[in-house]
């Protein structure tokens, strides 16, 4: 090993097993792009599988005080990325809310443009777009294009059964949902039966708005009759 | 990787060499509960290695002079783990110094990417060095508990699988 693989920066990452299967049929198409991050709209690197038409958000783990040894080296950082399939309308709803603001029916090429980030070009080329708009968008057909607008209500009712999914998740996980409950198991050792309904819901809540703006988050905390967030 | 140092080009893409996943050796890794500030080569074989020994709870040896404890931590099931490098500036048609078969084949891999690459110049590579389907985790004088924040990492794909998974038709 040279200089070179001394000044190299590597990165620990975790990707699905099945990107190793499909790279034997492609010679490109795994690539790091920037897009829009749906919560906060700022500049996120994101990982798009073009074979398998996959977008992918990368998540880090970082905690002070850690450094990996590889084989016969050492990275500082100790960096630990997730790459975890995302569900593109997410990033969709940003477009589709922006726009919205003109209030008209619109081609989704119109929709999904962006200065700041030219990569969500990328977007639109990902499988079944049809059917995933159903779910946050009226849409009407005129010679054959189809023209969508962003749908309040029906995003709403979308995103109650994301909730209703990631609940039934957290339960199968035995996902700890309430910090009070920590206090009563170490008391009673009763754990299970102490989690209430409304705990995981909030925590579902939380765990889906980190992919929505605020003001949407907000929406759906009152959709769902949740206690406000303190 | 950080979105810190890839402010200056938002057009860029980092393109990831599939070929690289196939043929990545396997790859040891170690976590180690300190920072190391500078990331270089070092004699992980000559001095930390052959001083693992295994105690009666797990893993001992010691690094500069303080004991670890640590444990074999499995990657997350359906999910594989690499170390990837970047590839400086590599420019279309300039070999790359390692200079092996498996170089040249990434060269061609090269040529005959599609020319809608339009952002060509700005294009950077990576690539895997290695894989691994499991590291030690170390932690200072006692293994990390299962509060451990890297064991809530490792739960986190099984939990993002329920949140971006599509939603059933009404």
């Amino acid at each position: 090993d040279g200089g070179d693989r001394a000044r190299a920066r590597q990165h620990v990452f975790l990707l699905p097993e099945y990107f190793k299967d499909a790279s034997k049929k492609m010679k490109s198409g795994l690539m790091f792009v920037k897009l829009v991050n749906p919560c906060s709209g700022e500049g996120t690197i994101y990982l798009f599988n073009m074979c398998l038409q996959q977008l992918f958000e990368i998540k880090v783990f970082k905690e002070k005080h850690h450094s990996w040894f590889i084989n016969q080296s050492v990275q500082s950082g100790g960096l630990l990325h997730f790459a975890t399939p995302i569900d593109p309308l997410f990033l969709l709803l940003h477009y589709l809310r922006k726009a919205d603001k003109e209030g008209k029916f619109q081609p989704l090429d119109q929709v999904v443009v962006d200065d700041m980030f030219p990569n969500c070009i990328l977007l639109l080329k990902l499988p079944e777009l049809e059917k995933l708009l159903q779910h946050v968008t009226e849409e009407k057909e005129i010679d054959k294009k189809k023209y969508y607008k962003y749908s309040k209500e029906k995003t709403i009712k979308w995103l109650e059964k994301k909730v209703n999914q990631i609940v039934a998740a957290l339960k199968t996980n035995n996902v700890n949902v309430s910090a009070r409950v920590q206090a009563t198991a170490f008391f009673s050792g009763d754990q299970a039966s102490s989690d209430k309904e409304e705990d995981y819901i909030c925590y579902a809540h939380g765990l889906v708005s980190d992919y929505l703006p605020r003001e949407l988050s907000d929406d759906l905390c009152k959709y769902l009759k949740l206690p406000e967030p303190s | 990787m950080e979105s810190g140092d890839e402010a200056a080009v938002e057009k860029c893409r980092i393109h990831l060499r599939p070929g690289t996943l196939r043929d990545a050796p396997p790859a040891m890794l170690h976590l180690l509960p300190c920072e190391v500030l500078v990331s270089r080569p070092a004699p992980v074989g000559r001095f930390f290695t052959p001083a693992i020994r295994q105690g009666p709870d797990g893993l001992e040896v010691s690094f500069r002079g303080r004991k670890l404890r640590g444990e074999e931590v499995v990657v997350p099931p359906g999910l594989v783990g690499y170390v990837m490098e970047e590839k400086g500036e590599v420019v279309v048609g300039k070999g790359s110094s390692e200079g092996s078969s498996n170089d040249k084949e990434q060269e061609q891999q090269e040529l005959v990417e599609p020319p809608e690459a339009l952002e060509r110049d700005f294009d950077r590579f990576i690539g895997a060095t290695a894989s691994f389907s499991g590291f030690t985790l170390w932690g200072l004088e006692t293994i990390p508990g299962p509060d451990a924040k890297v064991r809530g990492a490792l739960t986190w794909p099984s939990l993002a699988a329920a949140i971006h998974a599509q939603v059933p038709e009404d």
